[in-house]
């Protein structure tokens, strides 16, 4: 599904990234761990198409199209979601109807039919439940005055209602306490399926232990230094970063 | 009716007062005696800098017969509107004293002071709370040769009386002056909320005069949607202990639209709120101009007073002047004041389209929230509804938004 290969990126002149290479099967769930300032952010922007992200080298295939040349919102239509660490306050736009924007222009690039206002009603209902979110808060204006676990749910049911192939959960677990991360973490799981694929960033193992992923890639320094399975997690919650690292360099 | 002889709007002075009321005559006297002084204003004006009327001051106008505005709703119960010509003539008394603007008036309030023929009165009694809004709407003159009107409106709200006034100016001919004057007199504890639209205002110049006694509430939200040339004053003087305004603006423009707004809060008296929100979008080649003041008298103390003028400019070739601007002689007051001029917000605009919302629409959805936030405030829901919609009207994808909302 997605295929990351040689990926170098710069912000304001500064490598970021160094070579990242990648591989993403439909079904799976990688997690991408690694300390402050590894890159693992930069790499979720790039995939979701921000600004000031400048590829220097390398490319990144999704369902065999180059990534990389799409707009954002091309790339949300074709079914790629970012779960931000830092979802921002939209001050005077109710997050049900943006909501209801962002899936119907998704629908209609797909060639389906505009959801008429009350089967949006009983989806969005339906998909808050799933985490928790409460109906009011979906009805709020985007992220505004939400606390840190409610926008972070709010990432997450945006994402159940988008329904997205590729999955990008930026830090989804920061800001959370051990009750707010399982309720999210919950909420992720229940939108595992054979035809989607998630790379979860996250700087700590603790997420893992809900949300368990296939694959463990450590980034560090803007590169993949080690991959394995969950149990590398593990090994970097006992061990530390500079260990891997240290290891890593033999 | 169009008079035929075309006279700069200083021309069309006349050398005496003949007709109305002693004290009338005598004001308007006054009024053409200062313009025949000050003249009219120029680039070296300051209030005027950056807004130039010299082709208007240059232009032959006929004169329209147009200066008293169209009630376009129902009347409520309680309330009279009369036409100020007819209480001239027939009992001048009720009016002395309350279509002087306190003063001394100059420039375009001077011209109107000086020429108005009639308008209309709108006294709500007091203790009559009205609910439902009075609508006026001023007449777009037909003429496609130059002319000028001098529409002129006095609104009395008594005691502890309520009042919801739209008042709405259209027409896109721009060479149609109007000159227009109201004036607002709200006694102890009385309320009212203002609304003034703008829609393709030509050729406009406008003033709002508003005097407050004690514990009065009044909210003036005037929404400016595209202009030839507008300035428009709003003065809010807090005569009254414990009085209160807020002064909210959008504006909306495009293409070559100069609009002005200018807005004035004096506080006389202590313990008074005051707020001004203007907010604009200015697009295309428009020029939008702000200029806002507080003045806290000495004896004003507890005064609190904000002020906040935003804009977003969404083209290189716009234009925003910006000045809120605060004059305190009271020591205990709280006062704010704040400007800004800029683009919309990367982070946002980004997070719409990471969802899926195309570049175009969450720009819009963007635009529209930054106006409609100011719009919201309006209480009347119908009023607020019909803002909302003048604003979608207008704003790129409009419909969509609507369908969505």
């Amino acid at each position: 599904m997605l295929k990351i290969e040689d990926l170098h990126v710069e912000v304001d002149g500064k490598p970021i990234l160094k070579g990242i290479n990648l591989e993403l099967e439909a079904g799976q769930v990688h997690a991408v761990m690694g300390p402050n300032g590894s890159g693992k952010s930069t790499l979720a922007y790039v995939l979701a198409g921000r600004d000031g992200y400048e590829v220097t080298k390398g490319s990144v295939t999704y369902k065999g199209q180059d990534l990389l040349e799409m707009a954002p919102e091309l790339r949300a239509a074709e079914g790629v979601f970012l779960g931000f660490q830092y979802p921002v306050a939209i001050p005077g736009v109710s997050n049900i109807y943006f909501l209801k924007a962002a899936l119907n222009a998704i629908r209609k690039h797909r060639g389906e039919d505009p959801l008429d206002a009350i089967d949006f009603m009983k989806l969005s209902k339906k998909k808050a439940a799933l985490v928790q979110l409460p109906d009011e808060l979906t009805k709020r204006s985007v992220n505004d005055g939400f606390s840190g676990g409610e926008k972070k749910r709010n990432e997450i049911f945006q994402m159940a209602m988008l329904e997205p192939s590729l999955a990008v959960l930026d830090e989804t677990d920061s800001g959370l306490d051990i009750d707010a991360l399982k309720v999210v973490a919950e909420g992720v799981n229940s939108l595992r399926a054979p035809d989607r694929a998630m790379l979860v960033i996250t700087h700590y193992q603790r997420l893992l232990d809900y949300i368990v992923p296939d694959v463990v890639h450590v980034l560090i320094n803007g590169q993949i230094v080690r991959t394995g399975d969950k149990e590398l997690a593990k090994q970097l919650e006992l061990e530390g970063y500079s260990e891997v690292r240290d290891a890593s360099q033999l | 009716m169009t008079e035929a002889s075309r006279q700069t709007l200083l021309e069309s002075l006349p050398s005496s007062f003949d007709t109305g009321p002693d004290w009338l005559r005598a004001l308007r006297g006054r009024a053409s005696e200062a313009l025949r002084e000050q003249g009219l204003p120029t680039k070296r004006t300051e209030a005027w800098r950056f807004t130039p009327v010299r082709s208007v001051v240059d232009t032959e106008f006929s004169r329209e017969d147009k200066d008293v505005p169209a009630l376009v709703s129902e009347l409520p119960a309680g309330v009279s509107i009369r036409s100020l010509k007819e209480v001239l003539e027939t009992q001048p008394q009720l009016l002395e004293g309350r279509l002087d603007l306190g003063g001394a008036p100059s420039h375009f309030a001077a011209l109107n002071t000086a020429l108005f023929r009639d308008g209309l009165w709108i006294d709500v009694p007091k203790g009559t709370v009205v609910q439902a809004p009075i609508e006026i709407a001023h007449a777009v003159p037909s003429s496609s040769a130059p002319g000028v009107a001098y529409p002129r409106v006095l609104v009395t709200v008594g005691e502890s009386a309520e009042l919801t006034l739209i008042e709405a100016y259209s027409g896109d001919e721009s060479r149609q002056l109007s000159n227009s004057l109201v004036e607002v007199d709200l006694g102890r504890d009385a309320k009212m909320s203002h609304v003034r639209v703008h829609e393709n205002a030509g050729l406009q110049v406008g003033r709002v005069d508003v005097r407050q006694g004690p514990d009065s509430r009044y909210r003036s939200t005037v929404v400016t949607l595209g202009g030839a040339l507008l300035r428009f004053d709003v003065r809010c003087l807090l005569q009254g202990k414990g009085a209160e305004c807020e002064l909210d603006g959008v504006y909306l423009i495009d293409g070559d639209d100069h609009v002005d707004h200018h807005t004035l809060v004096e506080h006389q008296a202590p313990n008074c709120r005051s707020g001004q929100t203007y907010r604009g979008i200015v697009s295309g080649k428009a020029t939008a101009v702000f200029d806002g003041v507080v003045m806290v008298h000495r004896d004003a103390q507890k005064t609190e007073a904000h002020q906040e003028n935003r804009n977003l400019l969404l083209s290189d070739m716009a234009t925003v002047h910006t000045k809120p601007h605060l004059e305190i002689d009271a020591d205990d007051v709280i006062c704010s004041h704040g400007a800004t001029v800029g683009s919309l917000d990367e982070d946002q605009l980004f997070y719409l389209r990471a969802r899926g919302v195309p570049e175009d629409f969450a720009l819009a959805m963007l635009t529209y929230a930054f106006l409609e936030s100011i719009v919201d405030r309006v209480s009347h829901e119908p009023t607020r509804l019909r803002m909302r919609e003048a604003l979608l009207s207008r704003i790129p994808h409009g419909d969509e938004i609507r369908g969505v909302t």
